[in-house]
């Protein structure tokens, strides 16, 4: 905080250092251009390590560079590093590094750089964070030489390669963090991508302009300025009105909004995130699986996809997309069938009328609307369904990881990776942060096999089987895979959807 | 009282102009609260469905289009006028009981504090002070962040945060009227307080009190619809007429109807109960008397 005004100042100061240059020196020259865009959530913190928020993504994967690059296409290719190769019957592998890269500070990148980075993210620093259980399974970054670094693994880690391409695997700079802390990197880090950080104002926006000196070309417009603005509506009105470019996390409410303005166009691309209602298997009626089953059997997603979703996402039999590795797409879900349900209730002894209660964080119009559907659904055989909400925090780190939610509750999540891994992991192993209620043997004993071997076969075979257990036992509706929809202003030209939400400002132009 | 120095002439034209908007005032006002708290009370029969059947099939069918919707349908294929006549139940009741809660704790407290003084005044009368400056919402989003929303307990914590207002009317009136002859008369006859309380200060201070009711049901009623619009109201699928604003609000520039209709709504209701207020007050002031 007390370097705020510090920073505006020195802000104002350059603005109007520029200003000045512009009038004197080339009244002819086009002005900076500003790419304005707007997100939904402030990732809160800048630091690769310290945030698994897609938010972050959506910033930091213009700032920072990861051993591997992974785009918009989802295809793994070099990034600070030009190859790799497993040595040692797969428990060592090899980086080449790429040479004359240089941090936005100035500071080389070579294999310091990278062994710092994992140091600090194994180390006592990464264990307050999130990331670091994403990588334990290395267990030491060695230099070998100043451009070659060998990672001496812990356990086999099939997803390492995907996972070195974004969040808790950018490389940092050693020497800027050691000089200024790392209270001030979460604020002003540094990084080796096409912008750097200006500005970062919490719960406002953060401000990125380009960096001269990038490797791998140049960005084409001069600053980006991103906004969170996190209600939904205002969002939209700014998006409409020109006052961004770019705007992420559309609802899908807006999406014929969007379709219908003029100099706004709507960029869908199929995404990772899926939404689903969980049960809680432990308490009340749900605990019964049968009762679970004829849930899964009221809802008829088909519906709620075609109707109320605009076709903008498509059903799931599983916690997972159809691009999801690990997605069987034998897996049949269970079939819209009231009357098999109203059956099995009654066989579970469920009395038509019976309350239960649904869970929800209050911020997501989309699904307050499906909820209210899958509400009418459950009418339909019998159970009185009242939606609670809460504010989206207090629903993840309390209601939901405190078990103390209602017998469904909604859940959504985007495992950037691509890999039913980092999803089911979380859903159905014992212990997990967000996993109240499921505990069972053989899920646990499928999830950590999958995660001892490189064998992509015997890994699908696995995460096929939990998949088709989760179904079996009914733990949980998979409702649908969202598209990731992104408004973009018809001025903005160049701009590839990213999937994954790591939105990428490198190559977009303004006209 | 300056109506003693006006021109006699000027004001009786005065008296006649207002005697004449007050008529207007007291028809529409009485028109307006009377046909919405029938149409409130017979929602059950009028729309027996509650205006909660989904029909995925005929969403966002716009208004004046046919009779079964006749002011169109929302996202879900609602009907808008069957969720409007049902949410004006959730709006009314919040409105009223709110408002009598408030007045009877509100009442109570101010008749003791201002007849018998003492500590107990200055103690209930510093806590009022202290609980006006609490801005209500902060107050509402705190309080439902930990006990959950609903809308039982938006009804109590209006109570309870603006009994404040009516304990400190009530207690102004009862501490000029406790001095009055009448009063004095009573208490040397020997009469219990109480009775003097009840049949001799009380009667006195109902003017004020009916009209700061009137008022505030109307005010309450748009409160309760903010704070379902923020999602601390009402459960989402019961419907209430700031919860469908808020629904509307994506649609607005696709579907109007959502959001104006229930806008709509509430301003004649809030509309026609300050009419009412307004009309009371000139009724009950024995000053402004028309006749």
């Amino acid at each position: 905080m007390k370097n705020r005004p510090n920073l505006i100042a020195k802000g104002a100061l350059r603005s109007a250092l520029l200003a000045t240059c512009f009038a004197l020196a080339a009244p002819a020259v086009a002005q900076d251009t500003t790419l304005n865009v707007a997100q939904r959530q402030d990732p809160q913190n800048l630091d690769p390590i310290d945030t698994f928020r897609l938010s972050w993504g959506s910033i930091g994967s213009n700032v920072f560079d990861g051993l591997v690059f992974r785009g918009e296409d989802l295809e793994l290719q070099p990034g600070l590093a030009t190859g790799w190769e497993f040595l040692d019957d797969e428990t060592r592998i090899r980086f080449t590094l790429r040479e004359g890269v240089e941090f936005h500070n100035g500071e080389p990148f070579n294999a310091e750089a990278v062994k710092y980075t994992f140091d600090r993210l194994l180390g006592e620093e990464g264990e307050k964070g999130p990331q670091r259980s994403n990588y334990t399974s290395i267990g030491e970054v060695v230099v070998v030489d100043e451009f070659t670094v060998d990672f001496m693994m812990e356990r086999p880690d099939p997803v390492l390669i995907t996972k070195l391409a974004g969040y808790g695997a950018m490389i940092v700079p050693p020497m800027y963090i050691q000089e200024v802390g790392e209270e001030a990197f979460d604020m002003q880090p540094v990084g080796t991508g096409p912008f750097r950080v200006v500005e970062y104002t919490p719960t406002v926006g953060v401000t990125l302009e380009k960096f001269d000196n990038y490797w791998n070309g140049e960005a084409q417009v001069d600053e980006v300025n991103i906004r969170f603005i996190s209600e939904d509506a205002t969002r939209m009105a700014e998006l409409l009105s020109g006052g961004v470019d770019i705007a992420l996390n559309i609802p899908t409410p807006s999406v014929e909004t969007i379709q219908n303005h003029p100099d706004v166009d709507l960029v869908a691309v199929d995404g990772p995130t899926v939404v689903l209602t969980r049960f809680n298997t432990a308490n009340g009626i749900t605990a019964d699986p049968r009762v679970r089953q004829a849930i899964s059997m009221a809802v008829d997603r088909v519906t709620i996809v075609e109707a109320l979703l605009g076709g903008l996402a498509s059903p799931i039999s599983s916690a997972q997309g159809a691009k999801s590795f690990g997605n069987d797409p034998e897996l049949e879900a269970y079939p819209f069938d009231p009357e098999a349900a109203k059956a099995l209730l009654a066989e579970a002894g469920v009395v038509p009328g019976t309350e239960i209660t649904l869970d929800m964080p209050n911020n997501d119009e989309t699904f307050r609307e499906v909820a209210q559907v899958i509400s009418a659904f459950l009418g339909q055989v019998g159970l009185n369904v009242n939606i609670r909400t809460h504010e989206r925090g207090v629903y993840f780190n309390d209601i939901i990881e405190n078990g103390k939610t209602g017998e469904i509750f909604y859940y959504g999540w985007g495992g950037w990776t691509f890999d039913f891994d980092n999803t089911a992991y979380i859903l159905y192993h014992t212990g997990e942060r967000f996993n109240p209620y499921v505990s069972d043997e053989k899920l646990d004993e499928l999830l950590d096999a999958q995660r001892q071997t490189y064998d992509r076969d015997v890994r699908e075979g696995a995460l096929q089987e939990v998949a088709r257990y989760a179904h079996e036992q009914a733990l949980d509706l998979p409702l649908y895979n969202t598209a990731t929809i992104y408004g973009v202003n018809t001025s903005v030209e160049g701009f590839v959807p990213a999937p994954d939400d790591r939105a990428r400002y490198m190559n977009v132009t303004l006209d | 009282m300056t109506e003693a120095t006006q021109n006699p002439t000027a004001s009786r034209f005065q008296r006649f102009r207002k005697s004449r908007f007050a008529k207007f005032e007291f028809v529409a006002g009485v028109t307006l609260t009377c046909v919405l708290t029938l149409l409130v009370v017979f929602s059950g029969v009028l729309f027996p469905g509650g205006g909660s059947e989904v029909n995925l099939l005929a969403r966002l069918s716009e208004p004046f289009q046919s009779w079964e919707n006749p002011l169109g349908t929302d996202p879900l294929g609602r009907d808008i006028l069957a969720r409007i006549v049902h949410g004006g139940r959730i709006s009314l009741t919040v409105g009223l009981l709110s408002a009598l809660g408030s007045v009877v704790l509100g009442t109570v407290i101010g008749l003791y504090a201002g007849y018998y003084r003492g500590i107990l005044d200055s103690f209930v009368m510093r806590f009022a002070d202290v609980q006006l400056a609490l801005p209500f919402i902060l107050l509402a989003i705190t309080v439902i962040a930990i006990v959950g929303p609903g809308i039982d307990r938006i009804i109590i914590l209006m109570i309870v945060s603006q009994w404040v207002q009516y304990a400190r009317l009530v207690r102004g009136s009862v501490l000029s009227l406790r001095e009055r002859e009448f009063v004095q008369a009573a208490v040397s006859y020997g009469l219990p307080n109480w009775k003097i309380i009840f049949s001799h200060i009380l009667p006195n201070a109902m003017g004020p009190l009916i009209i700061l009711l009137t008022l505030n049901v109307a005010n309450n009623i748009l409160l309760e619809s903010s704070l379902t619009f923020l999602g601390l109201g009402a459960d989402p699928q019961t419907p209430s007429w700031g919860g469908m604003l808020s629904e509307g609000r994506s649609y607005i520039q696709t579907a109007w109807w959502i959001t104006v209709f229930p806008g709509i709504a509430i301003m004649l209701t809030v509309l026609g109960l300050n009419l009412l207020g307004d009309w009371l007050r000139d009724e009950l002031d024995p000053l402004s008397k028309t006749r």
